[in-house]
């Protein structure tokens, strides 16, 4: 059996004695796994993320980090968590190569030493290691984060939403960067408000008000999908979604994309011929009605419609 | 006519091009993806075509007026809305309304009244007289585009909308964009995020300053070979 | 300690990597204080004044010569008498009477000590003030020629007792006191706005999650901009004593640790204000607020703390800014040594030690 990296039980989190930024969260996280927080901003990901990194505390419950309490032993746990924030968090008036210094010699930590576990990211931006970290790009800003966050191996990496605001082609990157870190053994927290971001977790958290609204690998929740996903494109996604809201049929309906997603929660053999006429009923003109699998964004969906 | 024309704009600092000859035309009443790496241009561009930036070279019609000599028709048949940007917080939602109704000169009693059905859109009539802080994410964000459209401008440009939004509220922006849409406002949007791409009409993608991809979401994918916005993004900038 | 050395080295690479602010902080005092120093310095040469020798031996004469010699004061008129003295103030445009008093030299002789009555026009304290002070300067030259040329070896006393403005201040008065402004601004306002930046950019988060000394992260702070205003303080003692002629009286040793335990206070100051606020904007307006005005207003500066109401009187307590300008008028002026002014530094030390400790306490507060 694997030590649970971190394990949190019966976590409340209120701001100012108004805001209730977490409510009764429980999860745990196995070492060496990539886990996801995934949820829309002001869900709770980043309240969770500072008590996870001992930066606050909660209001009840309790937190182990590799065993060591997040409120009692908080020093302990700073050695050996390693800590990407959403913004950008260096020093922009010192160089590349003097942030990198700087951090290191804060974690007691030898670069040499370490090199070989961030080389591979290191090599990328020590062209630029004179630069002031200011005058980077996002993209590079967000890797020399990284090599701070790394430099003094730790346990437990915490990624707070970085790819928030970064182009397509930088977090394609970024996540194989994530899996290249997770083969050293080094546990990854990671949030983000994108659902599409969540199939490269190992498992996620679905995060929402405050919640856990669910904890699986991702494939476990598409399996969980209750209803039955249907996609078609239509000629007027504007007039359609109007139409819709008169639909007999026990679905939910949405648009994906330049697509349409109904979810239908009965039994299809009627359903989708009534579902068809009531179309063309409300002349509406669609391509064909296929059935399609679910995305993480689809359960989101599903799990947050069904408990309203 | 075009609602949005650009004919081979370019925009140069020193002897960095930031936006290189770009040329494209957006219908009235479309929704136009305006997407790119950081860094590409398309800030730039946007700069450009909303009056606040003069060309090197090359110029741009939006909603029929010259962006070289006739800026200040544009910023006023414009609209604005960025995540980073939108809302005061300390004001309520009303007093947000009536500040940016008021900066375009919407004469007060109709503002008044363009106020109060906007939020009847929107279903926030109850929230007139609470501060925008202490509203949730995602109907501030409904509410800076119900803002940015109060003048009844022609051309929207969103800059970034919905970055961080729930997926619900996220398609009840939407809802709001196409019903823009279909009253004939052209909607022009910037994002990262491919999904929300593929709710545009027709997508842009640039790169070092220039278009290289235009079309439909259907026709890039096609074009690409591949199943998602994203994918053709990635194939695309690997290239 | 390597950590704190980084500390210290990341600091410096901020100071003077932002070349303007440390620009501006380097030529501020300096042109303060010719700002201050010229424009007092230019009516107290030669000022008028009235002399009623009510003795007329040799040593009034003595100290009378030694009065017009000084180059401050031009003696215009020996009135016989005081109301002569009040024509003198509306006709003769004096500025100051001495009145020397009866059996004078008999007096400073048989008694060892005597007392000078000066009279200021109070229609401007300022220079009244000043001139005040060149009179105990003067007067103090001439007690201690005195007392070297006494045959007898028995010291004595005058004792200037000033009329209309008897607390007055020091003509360099305004010395101490920009002393006392630059440091406060430098040290805590520089200080405490550089701690609210770390927190508004979130480097500060960075910092508090690596396992590094809080208190490393307090004296990296404090170090460095203490070291700056003991640059400006040696400028501006340096533009004092060689421009306008000021005098140190006391120690420079004793002057120099005086600024330092100062600055020490002040740049805690400037942490204790940034633990309470969020922004840069935050500290400076806290700064303003709690300390600049407070150090212009109630440390006896620009305005005599005697002759303010009792509820500014004993909050003026509460600021360092107060027991500095005490000590540092008492080391410069009446040349003090470290016994005489050991409360303050006590008061001043003890303050700099609360401040670092509630700062330290906010620093890292976890809710």
């Amino acid at each position: 059996m694997s030590v649970s990296a971190i394990s949190i039980k019966g976590v409340n989190k209120t701001y100012e004695g108004k805001i209730e930024a977490l409510k009764d969260i429980n999860l745990d996280v196995e070492e060496g796994e990539v886990f996801g927080l995934v949820g829309p901003d002001g869900a709770g990901k980043s309240t969770l993320f500072n008590i996870l990194t001992t930066l606050l505390l909660p209001d009840s419950g309790q937190i182990k980090v590799f065993l060591m309490d997040a409120v009692r032993d908080y020093k302990s746990i700073r050695q050996i968590i390693g800590y990407l924030p959403g913004t950008f968090s260096l020093y922009p008036d010192l160089s590349v190569q003097e942030n990198l210094d700087f951090f290191a010699v804060m974690y007691k930590s030898d670069i040499e030493e370490n090199m070989s576990l961030i080389e591979p990211i290191w090599k990328q931006i020590s062209p630029f290691k004179d630069r002031k970290a200011g005058k980077l790009s996002g993209g590079m800003k967000q890797k020399l984060a990284l090599c701070c966050a790394l430099i003094h191996r730790p346990s437990i990496l915490f990624l707070d939403e970085p790819t928030t605001g970064v182009d397509p082609v930088s977090r394609k990157e970024f996540w194989d960067i994530l899996k290249s870190i997770r083969q050293q053994n080094i546990t990854v927290v990671v949030s983000t408000p994108y659902m599409d971001e969540a199939t490269r977790c190992d498992r996620i958290a679905l995060i929402q008000d405050g919640r856990i609204i669910g904890i699986n690998p991702p494939q476990t929740f598409i399996n969980n999908f209750k209803g039955k996903l249907y996609t078609f494109k239509s000629e007027n996604i504007f007039s359609l979604l109007k139409v819709m809201e008169q639909c007999p049929l026990n679905c939910n309906y949405y648009p994906y994309g330049e697509h349409c997603h109904v979810a239908f929660y009965e039994d299809m053999q009627e359903a989708l011929p009534k579902f068809e006429a009531f179309l063309q009923e409300h002349h509406q003109t669609y391509e064909t009605i296929t059935p399609i699998d679910p995305s993480v964004e689809d359960c989101f969906i599903e799990i947050v419609t069904h408990s309203n | 006519m075009f609602s949005i024309e650009a004919n081979q704009l370019t925009k140069q600092f020193g002897t960095f091009t930031a936006v290189d000859h770009i040329s494209f035309q957006v219908n009235e009443g479309e929704i136009f993806g305006f997407l790119g790496a950081n860094g590409a241009g398309k800030t730039t561009a946007i700069k450009m075509m909303s009056g606040l930036l003069l060309p090197t070279s090359g110029t741009a019609m939006i909603a029929g007026f010259d962006i070289r000599t006739q800026s200040k028709l544009i910023k006023r048949n414009i609209g604005y809305m960025s995540q980073k940007f939108s809302l005061y917080g300390d004001l309520t939602v009303f007093e947000n309304m009536q500040l940016f109704g008021t900066i375009y000169k919407i004469p007060r009693k109709e503002l008044k009244d363009r106020i109060m059905n906007s939020l009847r859109e929107l279903d926030m009539e109850k929230q007139a007289d609470t501060l925008v802080d202490s509203i949730p994410l995602g109907w501030k964000q409904k509410l800076a585009f119900a803002t940015a459209i109060l003048h009844r401008p022609k051309i929207v440009f969103l800059d970034e909308p919905t970055s961080g939004v729930d997926p619900i509220v996220r398609r009840e922006f939407w809802k709001l964009i196409y019903l823009a849409a279909s009253k004939g406002v052209t909607i022009l949007v910037t994002t990262h995020y491919m999904d929300e791409a593929e709710y545009c009409n027709r997508i842009s993608i640039m790169s070092e300053g220039q278009i290289k991809l235009i079309g439909t979401p259907d026709e890039l994918k096609k074009k690409m070979e591949v199943n998602t916005i994203n994918d053709v993004f990635v194939k695309f900038v690997k290239r | 300690m390597k950590e704190l050395r980084m500390i210290l080295k990341k600091e410096f690479i901020h100071i003077f990597r932002d070349t303007i602010t440390l620009a501006l902080v380097l030529a501020m005092p300096i042109a303060l204080v010719l700002l201050f120093g010229f424009t007092i310095s230019t009516d107290i040469r030669n000022a008028k004044i009235s002399v009623l020798d009510q003795s007329k031996d040799t040593q009034s004469k003595t100290l009378v010569n030694q009065l017009s010699a000084s180059g401050y004061f031009q003696v215009v008129s020996y009135p016989h008498n005081e109301l002569e003295i009040d024509d003198d103030f509306k006709n003769k445009g004096i500025k100051l009477a001495i009145i020397i008093p009866p059996n004078f030299e008999e007096n400073l002789s048989k008694e060892g000590n005597a007392t000078l009555q000066v009279i200021n026009d109070v229609s401007d304290l300022n220079v009244a003030s000043i001139l005040n002070n060149y009179v105990r300067a003067v007067v103090q030259r001439y007690t201690a020629d005195y007392n070297d040329n006494s045959s007898r070896g028995s010291a004595f006393d005058i004792t200037v007792k000033m009329l209309y403005n008897p607390e007055s201040n020091s003509v360099y008065m305004f010395v101490p006191g920009i002393i006392t402004l630059i440091m406060v601004l430098v040290t805590a306002l520089l200080s405490s706005i550089t701690l609210a930046r770390e927190k508004e950019t979130g480097t500060m988060r960075m910092l508090l999650i690596t396992p590094v000394k809080k208190i490393y992260i307090i004296v990296g702070k404090v170090i460095p901009y203490m070291i700056i205003s003991f640059i400006s303080t040696i400028a501006i003692l340096v533009i004092s004593v060689t421009v306008f002629k000021m005098p140190i009286n006391g120690s420079l040793l004793m002057l120099l640790f005086l600024c330092i335990i100062f600055m020490l206070t002040a740049a805690s100051f400037g942490m204790l204000i940034s633990s309470i606020s969020r922004t840069q904007v935050d500290a400076m307006m806290i700064t303003m607020m709690g300390l600049f005005l407070p150090t212009v207003l109630l440390s006896g500066f620009l305005f005599p703390l005697n002759s303010m109401p009792m509820v500014f009187q004993v909050l003026a307590n509460i600021f360092p800014a107060k027991w500095f300008i005490l000590a540092i008028k008492d080391v410069m002026i009446k040349g003090s040594g470290f016994f005489d002014i050991w409360l303050y530094l006590l008061i001043l030390f003890v303050m700099a030690v609360v401040f670092i400790i509630f700062s330290l306490s906010r620093l890292d507060k976890r809710n």
